[in-house]
């Protein structure tokens, strides 16, 4: 018979499990007592056994089986996911165009109306003398005008009574 | 693209050529994923058929495994270690498996390990131990017995066994040694009762 209180340790040592300050204790019991020998010694054949009888490896036909079933499924899934995003596509397409068809055309704030008004054009005072304007028609008539006493105002109206433009011409 | 998914797998075992095809898997290279796949597949289908004990039940799990794998992608770049993010997975879906399935298998178990080997010649070679062992792993608790395997026989430190499991270093330190000798004790009377 083992000892019951070693149980455990001697399996953990079997498997190199022990923390090495248990280690040594659990060598020095081991070499005491022929009971937990047998225990050790058991553990350890079927552990090797375990080893052996797991050891043969599973048919290659059996791990190409997982892989294809998995391919398959991921390109089922990938053909499912464009047919929902040409379907998607498709839906909002029809969508848009049905939108664009019945949507009545947006009103367009009409912009403010511009009245224009010209004030009359100020007037000119020429006095010409006869023989001046024989001596130098040209010449003096240019010099008359630019006289002028008042420069060209022109008054833009709009509709806003806030808004009046005005537009000043030397 | 082929030829780089050709390349990557080629570099398979660096981190950054995983990370590479997780990346191009991510942008949708199916190639990419399934080299991915390949590499991976071992890991999956092994621990999940040591875990049921069922061929077709783990490659059910394999499946979903895979394709949860292909959803979460992203996830599993952010975690930093597909194998472990990958035990994990596996180790639950089986688990749920399990919960599925009927209680009745454990007891059909019990019978076949008490039936077979009736031939007395057979009784003692190896092929019948081995049975007998497979036998009595599936009729552990089902945390003990995914310690179990995942220590013993996929090799992982008690630390990886704790983080794929959802449990602590000490819980996974006390399934281990109770399978240990649950497993060595069904070995044992089942052979001394012949």
């Amino acid at each position: 018979m083992h000892c019951k209180d070693w149980e455990e340790r001697i399996a953990l040592h079997v498997g190199g499990d022990l923390p090495a300050a248990e280690r040594s204790a659990v060598e020095r019991h081991l070499a005491e007592c022929g009971g937990c020998q047998v225990l050790w010694s058991g553990m350890k054949e079927s552990l090797e056994l375990l080893h052996g009888a797991h050891a043969e490896p599973l048919p290659p036909a059996a791990y190409t089986a997982v892989r294809g079933r998995v391919m398959a499924e991921l390109a089922a899934g990938r053909r499912v996911w464009w047919r929902w995003a040409g379907g998607l596509a498709a839906a909002a397409a029809i969508v848009i165009m049905v939108a664009l068809a019945v949507w009545p055309e947006p009103r367009v704030a009409p912009l403010p109306r511009i009245a224009l008004a010209i004030p009359p054009a100020p007037e000119l005072h020429l006095t010409l003398a006869p023989h001046a304007f024989r001596a130098a028609p040209l010449s003096r008539a240019a010099r008359v005008s630019k006289r002028s006493p008042q420069p060209l105002l022109v008054r833009l109206i709009t509709d806003d009574p806030n808004i009046v433009i005005y537009w000043i011409a030397d | 693209m082929a030829l780089a998914t050709l390349a990557m797998a080629d570099a398979a075992e660096s981190p950054q050529a995983q990370l590479g095809l997780i990346e191009a898997a991510k942008a949708g290279d199916l190639a990419a994923f399934e080299t991915l796949m390949r590499q991976h597949e071992r890991l999956v289908l092994v621990t999940a058929f040591r875990l049921l004990g069922s061929l077709p039940d783990a490659q059910d799990v394999s499946q979903e495994v895979f394709l949860k794998l292909y959803r979460n992608l992203g996830k599993v770049e952010a975690s930093g270690s597909l194998a472990g993010w990958l035990y994990r997975v596996t180790a639950n879906a089986c688990h749920d498996v399990r919960r599925r399935k009927r209680p009745a298998a454990s007891v059909e178990l019990a019978e076949n390990l008490r039936a077979g080997g009736a031939d007395p010649q057979q009784a003692a070679t190896e092929a019948e131990r081995r049975r007998v062992l497979e036998m009595s792993l599936r009729l552990l608790p089902e945390k003990e017995r995914a310690a179990l395997v995942l220590r013993d026989l996929e090799g992982l430190s008690t630390e990886e066994v704790a983080g794929a499991l959802g449990s602590s270093e000490a819980t996974v330190r006390s399934q281990i040694s109770k399978a240990r000798v649950k497993v060595r004790g069904f070995v044992e009377r089942y052979f001394r009762s012949r």
